[in-house]
C-alpha cells in the first residue's frame, strides 16, 4: 500500500464539497442541543424583532411629528421667493408668474404622484386690535378649499367655523387670541399691517370661527383670513408670499425639492421643511440617534449573550475540533466550521426575528399605538401638533437595516470562537482522554 | 527514505517547557516502521507514547530531529502541507473512539473521503465493503450515540483506514472496550494489516494488543528500551536502527 489512491489526491485540492461539508456540519451541531441553541436564538429573535418593531414606531412617529408640524405651517416644502424665510415682509413675495410657474411645477408627472396638498399663502405680521385690546400677530392669507385640505387647524374649529368662500371678511383665529382680543363668534376686529406699497393699512374682519392647535404660539398668535382679501386690502394682487406644499410622505421631500429646484427659475427659493423648521429637524435627528445608540446596545448585549453561548459550546467541543484536525482540516477549516455555525444560528433566528417583529408592526400597523391613556388627546412636541396615535412606518431600509444588524451580529458573535477554535493544540484536546 | 518505509524517526526529541523544569517527553527516538508493520508501543505513563505518537501524526511539533511519513518530513511542513498529509497519509484511532456525533456511522467514516473530493458513489461503495468486512453491515445510518462502544471503535478503525493511507496510528484503542470487543477489535485490525496491508502503530498499555504485536517496541522515559519482533519467531531481537 502506499499511501492515499491516486484518484483521492487528485481530488483533494476541491474546496466546493468542504464548505458543503462545514453548512451540514453547522446545522447538524445546531440541531444537536436543541434547547441551547433555542435559548441562544431567542436572544437574536427578541433583539432583532425588537430592532424591527422600534424603528418601525420611531419612522412612525417621526412621520407623525412631522406631518404635524408641516400642516401648521409651511408644507413639507415651501416655495418662496428667497429672502422671504429671513425677512417675512411682503416685499419678499412671489410674482402672479412664479406662482403659477410653482403650482405648474407641481403637476409634473414625476411630482404630482408625490403631492398631497398644496396652498397658497400670504402671511406676514401685523397687529390685531378689537375693542379691548391690541396683539401683535402673524396673518395668513389663505385659500379656504386649498387650506382646508392642507391645514391641519381648518378641521378643529373650537368655535364657528374655518373659512368660507362666500364669506370674504371672515377671520379664523387662534383661541388664544380671541380671548386676549374679547372676541367671539360674529365679533369684529382689525388687522393691520404694512402694504406692499409702504403704507400702514388696516382691513376689518369677522370672526368666523376660533380654534386651538394646542401649540401656544399658535393659539395665542395666528389668524386665517382669505388670500382674495389680503391681496386686495394689500395691494398684492395674485400674488403670495409660500406656496406651501403637503406630501404624502416626508420621506419624498427631497425628491421633490431637488423636481422643483430643476424646474423653476433662480428667482424662486424651494425649502425642504428641515429648513423651515430645524427645529424640529434636530429634535427628529436627535430622537433618531439616540433610539440608534440604544438598539446599538441592545444588539451589543445581544452579541454578547450569543459569543457566550457559542464560545462555551467551543470549550466544550475542543477534542471535536482536534479531531477535525487530526483528520485533515487545517486550523482555518475548523475555525470556519464554527464560524458557520455561529453565523448560521445568528442569521436564522435573526430572520424569525425580523419577520416576527414585521408581524408585530402590521399589527400596530392595522389600528396604530394609541399613547392617548398616558399622554391625552393632543400632544405638542417641537412646535408640532402630534397625533397620540402612532401608525408605524414599513420601510425597505429597515429590512436592510435589521439584516445588516443579523450579520454583524453573526460576524462579531462567531469570530472569536472561530478564532479560538482554530488555535487549539490538537495534542492537549486529545489529553482530554486520559 | 526508502520507499519501503512507512515512517522514520531520527534523533526526534520533544521538550516541553514546564516550570520548575522543561519535561523532555521524547529524548533522542530514531525509529523505522516498514509499510505493512503491526507495532505496538508499550511503556509506563509518561514513557512518551501518545507523545511519540503525537510527532508521528504531526499533531504535535518536534523540539528536534526528523519525521518523515510517506518520503515527508514532517518537520518542514507548514500547518496547511500538515493538513493534506494528515489527511492523505495518516489515519487516526483514538482511545475515546471520537466519532464526530452529528455525523452517522458512515458519515463518519466517509469523512476523510469526503474530504478529499472523492464523489459520493464511491465513497459509499467503499465503506460500504469496508463496514461489511469489519461486522458493521447494517449500522450504516445509526449515529455514534446509539452504537456500542466496540461498534464506535471499529467505526473509527474503518474513518482511519477507507482512505488507505501509509500509517494509522492507534492510542489505546481498546482501552475503553471489554475483552470481547477489544479481541473482535484486534481482529479487525490484525486483518487490514494482513489482507489490505495496512501499517499500524499503537500506543498501548494493553497486555491483548502487545501479544498480538508482531513488533514491540518499549519506551522508558522518552527512549527506545527495547525494540523486539515477538511474533517472528527466529528473527532476534534487535534494537531500531
Amino acid at each position: 500500500m502506499t499511501g492515499a489512491r491516486a484518484s483521492d489526491r487528485r481530488a483533494a485540492p476541491r474546496r466546493a464539497p468542504r464548505l458543503w461539508l462545514f453548512c451540514q456540519l453547522a446545522v447538524r451541531n445546531v440541531r444537536r442541543n436543541a434547547r441551547r441553541s433555542a435559548l441562544t436564538a431567542s436572544a437574536m429573535v427578541l433583539g432583532l424583532a425588537g430592532l424591527m418593531w422600534t424603528r418601525a414606531i420611531s419612522d412612525g412617529a417621526h412621520e407623525s411629528w412631522v406631518t404635524g408640524a408641516v400642516r401648521l405651517g409651511t408644507g413639507h416644502v415651501a416655495v418662496e421667493a428667497p429672502g422671504f424665510a429671513k425677512s417675512g415682509s411682503l416685499a419678499d413675495r412671489l410674482s402672479p408668474a412664479q406662482l403659477a410657474d410653482a403650482e405648474a411645477a407641481l403637476r409634473a408627472p414625476g411630482v404630482a404622484p408625490l403631492v398631497r396638498a398644496s396652498a397658497p399663502q400670504l402671511s406676514l405680521s401685523g397687529l390685531a386690535s378689537s375693542a379691548t385690546a391690541a396683539v401683535p400677530v402673524r396673518i395668513a392669507g389663505v385659500d379656504p378649499a386649498a387650506e382646508a385640505a392642507f391645514s391641519a387647524l381648518a378641521g378643529r374649529p373650537v368655535s364657528g367655523t374655518f373659512l368660507a368662500p362666500d364669506n370674504p371678511l371672515g377671520a379664523y383665529v387662534g383661541i388664544g387670541l380671541a380671548h386676549r382680543l374679547g372676541l367671539g363668534v360674529g365679533a369684529r376686529f382689525v388687522v393691520t399691517a404694512q402694504a406692499a406699497g409702504g403704507d400702514i393699512t388696516g382691513q376689518l374682519v369677522r370672526v368666523a370661527g376660533t380654534f386651538r392647535s394646542g401649540v401656544p404660539d399658535v393659539d395665542d398668535g395666528l389668524v386665517f383670513i382669505q388670500i382674495a382679501t389680503a391681496r386686495t386690502w394689500l395691494g398684492t394682487p395674485g400674488a403670495a408670499t409660500t406656496l406651501a406644499v403637503l406630501l404624502r410622505s416626508s420621506r419624498a421631500t427631497g425628491r421633490v425639492v431637488e423636481a422643483l429646484r430643476a424646474d423653476l427659475p433662480a428667482g424662486v427659493a424651494v425649502l425642504p421643511w428641515q429648513e423651515a423648521a430645524p427645529g424640529l429637524a434636530s429634535a427628529v435627528r436627535i430622537d433618531d440617534w439616540s433610539g440608534y445608540a440604544f438598539l446599538v446596545i441592545l444588539l451589543a448585549i445581544v452579541a454578547l449573550a450569543i459569543l457566550n453561548a457559542v464560545l462555551m459550546s467551543v470549550l466544550n467541543r475542543s477534542r471535536e475540533f482536534g479531531v477535525l484536525q487530526a483528520l485533515g482540516l487545517t486550523r482555518r477549516e475548523t475555525g470556519l466550521v464554527v464560524f458557520t455555525e455561529g453565523l448560521l444560528l445568528t442569521t436564522a433566528s435573526g430572520l424569525v426575528g425580523i419577520v416576527i417583529g414585521w408581524g408585530a408592526t402590521w399589527l400596530f400597523w392595522r389600528h396604530g399605538l394609541d399613547l392617548s391613556a398616558l399622554m391625552g388627546s393632543d400632544i405638542t412636541f417641537s412646535g408640532a401638533l402630534v397625533s397620540p396615535v402612532i401608525v408605524p412606518e414599513f420601510r425597505a431600509v429597515q429590512v436592510l437595516l435589521c439584516l445588516a444588524a443579523t450579520l454583524t451580529i453573526g460576524i462579531a458573535a462567531s469570530i472569536y470562537p472561530a478564532r479560538q477554535a482554530a488555535r487549539i493544540d490538537v495534542a492537549e484536546a486529545m489529553k482530554f482522554d486520559r | 527514505m526508502s520507499d519501503d518505509l512507512a515512517v522514520r524517526t531520527h534523533d526526534l526529541w520533544k521538550t516541553y517547557p514546564q516550570e520548575p523544569e522543561p519535561v523532555q517527553a521524547v529524548r533522542g527516538v530514531t525509529l523505522d516502521v516498514r509499510r505493512g508493520e503491526f507495532v505496538a508501543m508499550a511503556g509506563p505513563s509518561g514513557s512518551g507514547k501518545t507523545t511519540l505518537l503525537n510527532l508521528l501524526g504531526g499533531l504535535t511539533r518536534a523540539t528536534r530531529g526528523r519525521v518523515e511519513v510517506a518520503g515527508r518530513d514532517l518537520t518542514t511542513l507548514g500547518d496547511r502541507d500538515l493538513a493534506a498529509l494528515r489527511l492523505t497519509s495518516i489515519g487516526f484511532v483514538f482511545q475515546a473512539y471520537n466519532l464526530l456525533p452529528v455525523l452517522s456511522a458512515l458519515e463518519n467514516a466517509e469523512f476523510t473521503l469526503l474530504l478529499r473530493g472523492v464523489p459520493a458513489a464511491e465513497r459509499r461503495r467503499r465503506v460500504v465493503a469496508l463496514f461489511a468486512e469489519m461486522g458493521l453491515a447494517g449500522l450504516e445510518s445509526r449515529l455514534p450515540g446509539k452504537l456500542s462502544g466496540g461498534q464506535q471503535q471499529r467505526v473509527a478503525v474503518a474513518r482511519a483506514v477507507v482512505g488507505e493511507p501509509a500509517l494509522v496510528l492507534a492510542d489505546e484503542p481498546t482501552a475503553n472496550l471489554d475483552s470481547a470487543a477489544s479481541a473482535a477489535l484486534l481482529d479487525v485490525m490484525e486483518r487490514l494489516n494482513r489482507e489490505r496491508g495496512t501499517t499500524f502503530v499503537f500506543a498501548t498499555h494493553d497486555p491483548r494488543v502487545m501479544e498480538r504485536a508482531h513488533r514491540l517496541i518499549r519506551l522508558v522515559d522518552g527512549t527506545i528500551e527495547s525494540d523486539v519482533r515477538p511474533a517472528a519467531p527466529g528473527v532476534a531481537a534487535h534494537a531500531s536502527p
